[in-house]
């Protein structure tokens, strides 16, 4: 058997070495294929790890508590009541509204300085934190901070409306901290939570009540229990909203892999297509290869190789021009200007679907050409017109 | 001891479909003894090719019985006849002997990986001193297509023999190179014939070769002789004769038409132009019968 195979290899390395062109064509056509199936996949994941890490950051809590719509009504004294509710470990009081530094809209979250940690994975990269009753402190987060070229010390002032109207006061920066999110969506900078409601004039409300959880897996009790409690807020947990994001990432993923896998039918067509011509001009080879002893499976795995590594190198060269192809797509968003960042991230798991992809699907396609000129009859060795 | 080769009343019919049947093989019987040199000769259809194959195990005749080395093989699945054409069977073709991808050397390995019996190093020590019995042992990587004719087809006498085959087959062995080469190929299977016993079984259209064999065979329309047959060795006045009155009739239904699809235009022509083609046609038909009663007359006398 494995004499056999070895065998085949090399009949069909020469086969393919014979015909660099025809086979350069055919295995472009799998790459192309492959390619755009691991680009694709590995965009498609960048994103949804994108998008997971973002949320992941900013929500920071299991449960929200938030007021319809943005605003900012819920009394603050609400979530004394949250607190008792079992199963939650604590519940902190935010306000988050968007504000201009300039002409420039970000976003600000007012929070009790001993809650940050808790809520948010904070990093320094400068300077030091809030602290209680430091009402004039202001902390920026370094995406937002380099944008504006704001430093520690400096004096800034930021508003509800454009260029100075609306709500607004002077903060003075005390630090800055790694970026949270992504650069769409993000929190540009954190104040205290009294201060907020100050700058705001919404002294005792809040806009959102984030709920830590005791124990992740109550979620869906600790859930129902607040909806009962606050009918006219709206409850969302984290869990919900992240399979929820989950399943549109899948349906992406899907017809992503659609796509791809157009190509990929393309390139199996392709692959037949090589493997039948292939099979056709060596009629009287197969023959004369049967009368000199060769039974089915010989002449079948002498195709079936040829197949195999038709797909195979195709399989190898599309997952490098694939990862290649979003490298490609990253400098294309760039140079478009469209404001999105997708990590490129290789996954072996991609990687390795793409060359099974490409493997099986040469040896499906390969199958049937290879099957008949296995069924060739010796005979045809002897006839000559 | 059983012999090589044995045909009873072998028959192979050709079906190309459509009710039309080509009785390539009339009911074969044909017994040939070991170490035997035979030589097989015949006119283009008669059917040699067909009855190398069922010799060799490549088709399976419509009746009759093919016994190899005293084996049935008549009703031998796929696979059994492809150890028995690897085993026993050592075939040389005309035109395409060699896989062209292959040197020669790895060509002569082919039967030997295909029955997968011997290491690596057994069958390549084997293979190349098989080319050196056919005087090819400096052409050991080379590609078919850098080797001339006849040294391919020594290529292939070295490939038929690497199994050890008690029988080879040649189909025109010669017919592709010139006489000169066509002779050292034939004294080259001569000398090997004598010293390693085997079997030979020789299709050519050259008589002078087939005199050096020790039993020549005759085929004519599906059947075999062991002498010529009056209709082989002199086909010429009989069969000519029939092919010039053929010809004659076609002819002649071709003047009948062409008349009759003027006289159905006659209307259309102008009458000088009519009178004119008509004239020529009837000059045609005169010749044409007159040829006829002579050839009648002719057959008549013999
Ligand atoms: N596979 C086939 N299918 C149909 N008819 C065939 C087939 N092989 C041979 N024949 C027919 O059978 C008859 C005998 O053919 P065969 O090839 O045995 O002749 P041959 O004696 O070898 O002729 P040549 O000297 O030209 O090689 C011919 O009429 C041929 O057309
Ligand atoms: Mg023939």
């Amino acid at each position: 058997m494995f004499k056999t195979i070895r065998f085949a290899f090399t009949m069909a390395r020469r086969s393919i070495g014979r015909r660099k062109f025809r086979s350069a064509l055919t295995i472009l056509g799998v790459i192309i294929g492959i390619a755009a199936i691991v680009s694709l996949m590995t965009l498609g994941y960048g994103m949804r790890y994108q998008v997971e890490t973002t949320l992941n950051e900013m929500l920071g809590a299991g449960i929200i508590i938030s007021s319809i719509e943005g605003s900012i009504d819920i009394p603050e004294h609400v979530h004394e009541f949250v607190s008792q509710v079992p199963g939650v470990n604590a519940s902190v009081p935010i306000v988050m509204t968007w504000v201009y530094l300039g002409d420039q809209p970000t976003m600000v979250v007012g929070i009790d300085p001993t809650e940050v940690a808790g809520l948010y994975h904070v990093t320094y990269e400068d300077g030091r934190g809030l602290e209680s009753g430091g009402d004039d402190a202001i902390l920026f987060a370094s995406a937002t901070a380099n944008n504006l070229g704001i430093h520690v010390d400096d004096k800034v002032t930021i508003s509800t409306g454009l260029g100075g109207t609306g709500f607004g006061g002077t903060f003075k920066v005390v630090g800055i901290i790694r970026s949270l999110g992504t650069e769409q969506m993000n929190i540009g900078c954190f104040i205290t939570l009294e201060a907020a409601q100050e700058m705001l004039d919404k002294e005792d409300y809040v806009s959102a009540i984030m709920v830590r959880l005791d124990d992740p897996s109550q979620g869906e009790q600790v859930e129902a229990a607040l909806k009962n409690m606050f009918p006219d807020a709206q409850v969302i947990r984290q869990e919900e909203i992240m399979s929820q994001i989950g399943q549109i990432m899948d349906i992406i993923d899907g017809v992503l892999i659609g796509l791809g896998s157009i190509s990929l039918g393309v390139g199996a067509l392709g692959i037949m297509n090589t493997i039948m011509m292939s099979v056709h001009e060596r009629r009287r080879e197969i023959g004369m290869l049967k009368a000199v002893g060769a039974e089915r499976r010989h002449i079948l795995f002498i195709f079936l190789s040829e197949a195999f590594l038709i797909s195979f190198i195709g399989g190898v060269f599309g997952c490098i021009f694939g990862l290649f192809g979003v490298s490609i797509a990253q400098w294309f968003i760039t140079f478009l200007k469209i404001n999105i960042t997708i990590p490129l991230i290789i996954s072996p798991y991609i990687l390795g679907i793409g060359l099974t992809a490409a493997i099986s699907v040469g040896i499906v396609a390969g199958f049937f050409p290879s099957w008949t000129a296995a069924n060739i009859r010796p005979v045809e060795a002897l006839r000559y017109e | 001891m059983s012999n090589p080769v044995e045909l009873r009343n072998t028959v192979k019919i050709y079906d190309l479909g459509g009710g039309v049947k080509i009785n390539a093989l009339r009911g074969i019987d044909l017994t040939i003894k070991k170490g035997e040199s035979v030589s097989i000769m015949g006119p283009s259809g008669c059917g040699k090719t067909t009855l190398l194959n069922m010799i060799g195990g490549l088709d399976h005749p419509t009746d009759g019985q093919v016994i190899v080395d005293g084996i049935d093989i008549t009703h031998m699945s796929e696979k059994k006849l492809a150890q028995i054409r690897r085993e026993k069977i050592g075939f040389i073709f005309q035109f395409f002997n060699l896989v062209p991808m292959l040197s020669a050397l790895e060509n002569v390995q082919l039967p030997m990986i295909f029955a997968g019996k011997l290491s690596d190093v057994e069958i390549k020590d084997k293979a190349v001193e098989l080319l050196r019995l056919v005087g090819l042992e400096q052409r050991m990587y080379h590609r078919p297509t850098q080797m001339s004719g006849g040294e391919q087809q020594r290529v292939a006498i070295a490939r038929a023999l690497a199994n050890e085959p008690s029988i080879i087959l040649a189909d025109e062995p010669t017919g592709n190179v010139d006489r000169e080469t066509g002779w050292k190929i034939l004294r080259l299977i001569q000398n090997l014939n004598e010293i390693l016993e085997q079997t030979y079984v020789i299709i050519t259209h050259d008589p002078h070769i087939a005199k050096t064999s020790e039993k020549i065979f005759y085929m004519v329309d599906g059947q075999i002789y062991e002498a010529p047959p009056r209709s082989a060795t002199t086909p010429s006045s009989h069969v000519l004769a029939e092919e010039r009155r053929q010809l004659m009739l076609a002819e002649l239904r071709w003047l009948k038409t062409s008349l009759v699809s003027l006289e159905k235009r006659k209307a259309k022509l102008n009458p000088e132009s009519y009178a004119q083609v008509k004239m020529g046609y009837a000059k045609q038909l005169e010749r044409l019968k007159e040829m006829i009663q002579e050839d009648h007359g002719k057959r008549r006398s013999i």
